[in-house]
């Protein structure tokens, strides 16, 4: 029993020290002080980790967007309100359905991505010859990617609702003849720019921060051989899902459970 | 035992966890030299090397570069020793996404203000003195592992360092591979008066180009002496692993309690 | 890799990022946007507020005026003290004005009307609406209905 506990607190403790470990890793790479030659390898991270993001986030929200369009009229045609499903497709995808599942896809291509290639970067000792060219691996490696992630989700987020609220006309107004301007209208009236678009995007940022930082933690310092960088990229998507999902109801707790 | 060299290891004490990978370790490097750490897999040599290089700090003791404690340096006196040593990584450890031109130019870039003719002109250079110059616009995947090291060793002496780290340079290579870069750490080390570090348990290759051996065993050196003196040693331990004895000093079985009493169903 | 493809695609990855902004702004909610814009608070009390909540509108002619802030019970006289804001634009709310708590359709959601009076003097902060309407309440109405049905008898 008092071994349980032992063992207990020791995993704990460990966890603490991980935790300020990544911490420390962190704040040393978001504070750099930015160069004229750091921009080219910034444009080079955005293109890795937002632009190459794109099509699967254009192919999902489309469908996300058609399936609400879908469910939504089924559901609401019931009660005879089926022009209230564009203000549903909406509301539905920016504060909840595009920051989470935006986030979700872009931890498993993205966050995942970073993951093994600093991690391969670590196992054929790139990092450590960076070192001894007496360039800072956080600042070269790490700080990039960070801000690219950041920069990156917010942007694809914004293009998912937007591609999912079309998904949603295209099936509710062009496929079962809901009235276009009854689509677009009851949802204008619903929709608010601050308290749903923005506190989705405040969503993303979030998200954003926590893949970025838990994928680039984890292959900085994963175990540097083979079955090391295969369990850091496991471990990147299902912290960075878990991570996504819990914060997702806080925010959202936060944002509009507060009414109360 | 000499202490002054170009590199000094002064009782260096350095653990990992709860095992102790060296006690109170003296050694030291000779200038223009080539030297070779060996020792059996685990004995520590590649950890020194990083101690050498700064980038783990002992635990006791001083590791002196260039008569500089470099525990005591700051970040940026640290980078500028740094460039004055090139390391040449086990697995060549060259930046996959740039191509064999730039890998070499990388260091150049970041340290050096050359214009891009005598940037072109000194990557070309240096290519030649690995034989790689018709290479220079292929990418790392394309290589075979020997060209990689030969393109890492380009890139390690592209800034003209004073001392050169070699960690394991020979392992998994074939033959030929082999001696192209006994050659090359030879000739390197003859034409810039390098003083060349190399990690290797390649026993043969190792001792027929250094002036050197410092063999490692057991947390501490258990010998070190040109490689000729070695070779004749009387030296138990030396004699099993230069002489590659499967059982010795270093026992062939994994500490384990008696083998009569840990078969099953037998009656003591 | 090319370059120039390179940073052409991130621009336009960027540009669409925006540009898929400005369009939620503008096409989805309509310009909507919940401006922390000037307000007073009002309040009134109702002898039946049942279904009345917070952020319920306050309309006057059909138009929306503001919002409801909060819900209590006042202690003095025992009924619904509802606590409204109104956007300061709408300062022409007469005194003798009356509030009524409305449904939207026959079971939609509950919201306040106001029905301006006469009077030259307008509602400022503070002020407390007297003249007031409560709530209908389903069931009070059918066994009024029901009574009534009986006595007719």
């Amino acid at each position: 029993m008092i071994n349980l506990i032992a063992d207990l607190g020791a995993g704990l403790l460990t966890r603490l020290v991980q935790i300020g470990q990544a911490l420390l890793m962190l704040l040393q790479a978001i504070f750099v002080q930015p160069k004229a030659s750091s921009l080219p390898r910034l444009m080079q991270q955005l293109f890795v980790v937002g632009v190459q993001s794109l099509i699967i986030m254009l192919v999902s929200a489309l469908f996300i967007g058609m399936v609400l369009g879908l469910q939504g009229y089924t559901l609401l045609s019931a009660y005879g309100s089926e022009q209230a499903v564009g203000q549903m497709v909406a509301l539905t995808l920016v504060r909840e359905l595009s920051p989470v599942v935006a986030a979700l896809l872009f931890a498993g291509r993205a966050g995942s991505a970073l993951t093994a290639e600093i991690g391969l970067m670590k196992a054929t000792e790139q990092l450590a010859s960076l070192e001894m060219f007496g360039i800072d691996p956080l600042h070269r490696i790490v700080a990039p990617r960070f801000w690219a992630g950041m920069i990156s989700l917010p942007l694809l987020v914004a293009i998912f609702s937007l591609v999912g609220i079309y998904g949603g006309h295209l099936v509710a107004v062009d496929w079962l003849g809901v009235y276009s301007g009854s689509y677009w209208g009851n949802m204008q009236q619903a929709v608010d720019f601050n308290e749903d678009v923005l506190n989705g995007m405040i969503k993303a940022l979030v998200f954003a921060f926590l893949i970025s930082w838990i994928a680039l933690y984890q292959g900085y310092s994963c175990v540097p051989t083979s079955q090391g960088i295969s369990a850091a990229t496991t471990r990147t998507v299902v912290y960075s899902s878990l991570a996504i999902l819990g914060f997702d109801f806080i925010l959202t707790a936060l944002m509009f459970g507060g009414a109360v | 035992m000499a202490t002054n060299g170009i590199i000094n290891i002064r009782n260096v004490s350095f653990y990992r966890g709860d095992r102790v990978i060296f006690e109170n370790l003296n050694c030291a490097i000779a200038a223009g030299k080539i030297t070779a750490i060996m020792g059996p897999s685990g004995t520590g040599k590649t950890t020194l090397l990083r101690l050498i290089g700064g980038q783990l700090q002992p635990h006791k003791g001083q590791v002196l570069l260039f008569d500089q404690d470099i525990a005591r340096l700051n970040r940026k006196q640290l980078n500028h020793l740094r460039a004055r040593m090139g390391v040449l990584f086990q697995s060549g450890a060259l930046f996959t996404d740039l191509s064999v031109f730039e890998n070499v130019a990388f260091p150049l870039r970041e340290h050096m203000n050359l214009s891009a003719d005598e940037l072109y002109n000194r990557v070309l250079l240096k290519l030649e003195a690995v034989g790689l110059r018709g290479a220079r616009d292929l990418m790392p995947s394309q290589l075979s592992g020997g060209m990689a090291r030969r393109v890492a060793l380009a890139r390690a002496v592209a800034m003209e360092p004073e001392i050169i780290l070699y960690d394991e340079p020979f392992a998994g290579q074939d033959p030929i591979a082999m001696a192209v870069l006994q050659r090359l750490i030879k000739g390197l080390n003859s034409q810039m008066q390098l003083t060349s570090v190399l990690v290797s348990h390649d026993i043969a290759e190792a001792c027929a180009i250094a002036d050197q051996v410092i063999l490692l065993g057991e947390g501490r050196v258990l010998a070190q002496d040109s490689p000729a003196a070695l070779q004749a040693s009387a030296d138990p331990a030396v004699k099993q692993f230069i002489h590659g004895e499967a059982d010795g000093v270093i026992p062939f079985h994994f500490p384990a309690l008696p083998l009569q009493e840990e078969l099953r169903g037998q009656s003591k | 890799m090319n370059k120039r493809w390179l940073e052409l695609s991130v621009g336009l990855m960027m540009v669409a990022g925006l540009a898929a902004l400005v369009a939620l702004a503008l096409q989805v909610s309509g310009g909507n946007m919940s401006r922390n814009a000037e307000h007073y608070a009002i309040s009134a009390l109702f002898e039946n507020a049942a279904g009345l909540g917070p952020k319920a509108k306050v309309t006057m002619a059909g138009v929306i005026v503001g919002e409801v802030v909060a819900v209590g019970i006042d202690p003095h006289t025992l009924m619904a003290e509802v606590h409204m804001k109104i956007n300061s634009q709408v300062n022409y709310i007469s005194i003798d004005s009356s509030a009524s708590i409305l449904t939207a359709g026959l079971l939609g959601e509950k919201y306040i009307g106001l029905t301006v009076g006469a009077e030259d003097d307008v509602l400022v902060a503070g002020d407390v609406i007297e003249d007031t309407q409560s709530a209908l309440v389903l069931e009070e109405l059918i066994s009024q209905f029901l009574l009534n049905v009986g006595d007719n008898k």
